[in-house]
């Protein structure tokens, strides 16, 4: 494998952890609730599918574990979020303070180290043998493929299903949504449930496929890194995958900067700095986006206005 | 006269507020106690006696108190950090990286001026070296928001990591001390005099005092504090006054970030005497904490600083009671803001201004 191509497969297998997270917000954006505690979700995911993996013996508990972290994660902020109205973005940033909380208290108790045996790496036939695509592409572990199907299925659930299309409109204007008879907490608490499920899934990629093990602050802001992509990506699922390539590929460098020739005289500290600045210019690329009008703003019921 | 209508409408909602809380400070604050102490219990640990060793920890002794002071010291600062721009309804996130550029200002001049230096000038060089190096970093969300709207959460945190790698090259690669994961030590002509014999509180302690004053005096006393305050409580109507919103949002976040940036000097010129590889204990996000149950207030800042320096310093003692990690204590600390958040004790002012 050549070093281009190895950049790029050590990215597409980089990029799944925010490719889920990512993805998720999307379908939180879209109801008009901003999770700023994604990073925390996807903490807490990733602790969960360690303890599941530790505990229960096996991936596959680790990633339903995940799953589960996830859940809770998602009734707690959307109780938050949308029934109690508290302010998102202090919420969001608090309850990653929380999450970093508990992890590093249960993890010096319960976890201490321990390493994972990773998803291993599944060739599909035939597309896996074409020269480098194959490689890149088609020689990763299912958590990986399976983000990739994931956009699909979100781009479907908010754009084509009853559903998708009411918390849009919940999004932009919930007032009007309520005229027309939609009851907005409704629309918002699965979006939050959902979102925050599949960051707990990236957090879960992180650990069962990515890094192998889990350790205090494991996410490193992938969790920004994830809501700046959804920016740029302007709220679309395929859009999205196009900018978590940009950072998977991004994060893959330090690994191959040895091997390039002008980046081997780069300071390795420099070189671990390229995702955030990419993501700091993709924020200023992303400067045409517009936000969905409503977000960020906790929703009273005009039937409810005394609570 | 043209902001005459913002000013009444602040008022009245801060009156309004005032009434609430008092009511319901004391009932928010018992079940708060209350949840936190079942979440110990959930723990493991025994309530009573976590609680025993979190004081004791914090103020058992004379050395504990100075602990705990200088802890405040720091969290005051970055307190102060985050409560300018949030007045403003800009979310400075970043001041964990502001405050590491600070700290690598102070400690890069000071191990690089020459050692001839008098004291007096050298200990200002230094502050106003780390002052600026906040400040640096902090003007990068803030121009970007002013300019183009550029999210500053993310361009905030992002500048965060950015920091800690700079952080970690200063440490590794341009003044490495010799098996130890810090910079060289400073020369003690460079260093804060220490002010309390039998304790570690250094001059750092009253500089973090005169912060207090200093932005009470911005946001309370001058037309700028006007500005960001009114910015924060409804921005179109700011606009539509004329107030040049551009302006004020980068000086919010400069202001907010020479703050951050003084308590990396105060790191590095009060306590370890050499830029310490992860010397901040979340410093930069717990000072968000601070500034919220502050109510973003600067004379509020100093005792929620100490409450908060208290919970800190007091988790140490907390390992040796109950053999909890000291990390309980960020869970204490959100648990606590979360619910504070939620039974409106914590309810920042433009709540009302704001409609779909």
């Amino acid at each position: 494998m050549n070093v281009t191509v190895s950049v790029f497969a050590i990215g597409i297998a980089l990029m799944a952890p925010i490719l889920w997270a990512a993805l998720g917000e999307v379908v939180v954006e879209q109801s008009g609730v901003i999770n700023i505690g994604i990073e925390g979700v996807m903490l807490i995911g990733a602790f969960c599918s360690a303890i599941g993996y530790r505990y229960l013996h096996g991936l596959t508990w680790g990633l339903l574990l995940g799953i589960g972290g996830g859940i809770v994660c998602g009734l707690v902020l959307a109780l938050l979020y949308v029934r109690l109205g508290t302010d998102q973005i202090v919420t969001g940033i608090v309850f990653n303070l929380l999450a970093l909380g508990f992890t590093s208290t249960l993890y010096t108790k319960y976890l201490g180290g321990g390493v994972v045996n990773t998803y291993h790496a599944v060739k599909i036939p035939i597309l896996g043998d074409i020269k480098y695509l194959g490689e890149i592409l088609f020689q990763q572990n299912a958590l990986v493929y399976a983000s990739f199907l994931a956009a699909p299925v979100v781009f479907y659930l908010v754009h084509k299903t009853w559903y998708g299309l009411y918390a849009r409109a919940a999004s932009e204007h919930p007032r009007a949504a309520e005229s027309a008879g939609l009851n907005v907490w409704h629309l918002r608490y699965p979006a939050v449930i959902i979102g925050c499920t599949l960051a707990a899934v990236g957090g879960a990629t992180l650990v069962l496929s990515t890094s192998g093990g889990f350790v205090n602050g494991l996410t490193e802001g992938r969790g920004f890194i994830a809501l700046a992509v959804v920016v740029l990506a302007r709220w679309n699922p395929f859009g999205v995958i196009a900018g978590c390539v940009l950072f998977g590929v991004a994060q893959a460098l330090q690994f191959q900067a040895q091997n390039i020739g002008l980046l081997s005289h780069v300071p390795s500290d420099f070189v671990l700095m390229f995702p955030y600045a990419v993501t700091i210019v993709a924020v200023m690329v992303a400067r045409g986006s517009r936000y969905p009008a409503a977000i960020g703003i906790p929703y009273r019921p005009s039937s409810a206005t005394a609570v | 006269m043209s902001n005459f209508p913002l000013r009444v409408k602040e008022v009245a909602v801060r009156h309004e507020s005032t009434i609430r809380s008092t009511a319901g400070t004391i009932v928010s604050v018992a079940l708060t106690l209350g949840v936190i102490a079942a979440i110990l219990a959930g723990l493991g640990a025994n309530p009573w006696s976590a609680g025993k060793g979190l004081v004791s920890g914090a103020l058992g002794n004379r050395f504990n108190i100075g602990q705990t002071v200088m802890i405040a010291s720091l969290l005051i600062l970055t307190g102060l950090a985050a409560a300018i721009p949030f007045s403003a309804r800009l979310w400075n996130i970043g001041a964990e990286g502001q405050m590491y550029v600070g700290a690598i200002a102070a400690a890069g001049l000071g191990l690089e001026l020459p050692a001839s230096t008098p004291r007096w000038l050298l200990c200002s060089i230094l502050v106003v070296a780390s002052l600026a190096g906040g400040a640096v970093w902090a003007l990068v969300p803030g121009v970007l928001k002013a300019t183009i709207n550029a999210n500053e959460v993310i361009v905030s945190l992002m500048m965060t990591f950015i920091a800690l790698e700079l952080a970690d090259y200063a440490i590794t690669a341009i003044w490495p001390q010799p098996a130890a994961p810090q910079t060289r030590y400073l020369p003690p002509h460079a260093i804060f005099p220490n002010i309390w014999t039998g304790t570690l509180v250094t001059a750092g302690a009253p500089l973090a005092l005169a912060g207090v004053i200093v932005a009470w005096l911005v946001m309370r006393r001058s037309g700028l504090g006007f500005q960001i305050r009114a910015i924060g409580l409804n921005p179109r109507a700011a606009r539509m006054n004329g107030m040049p919103v551009g302006r004020v949002t980068v000086l919010a976040f400069v202001i907010g970030g020479a703050f951050a940036g003084l308590a990396g000097g105060i790191n590095v010129l009060g306590i370890n005497g050499a830029l310490v590889s992860g010397f901040s204990g979340n410093f930069g996000y717990l000072g968000i904490a601070v500034a919220l149950l502050a109510r973003l207030d600067p004379l509020w800042i100093l005792p929620s600083a100490v409450l908060f320096a208290i919970l800190r310093v007091g988790s140490n003692g907390l390992q040796v009671q109950t053999g909890l990690s000291p990390d309980v204590g960020e869970i204490i600390v959100a648990t606590f803001v979360i619910l504070l958040l939620v039974f409106r004790v914590i309810r920042l002012r433009y709540a009302e201004a704001q409609s779909a």
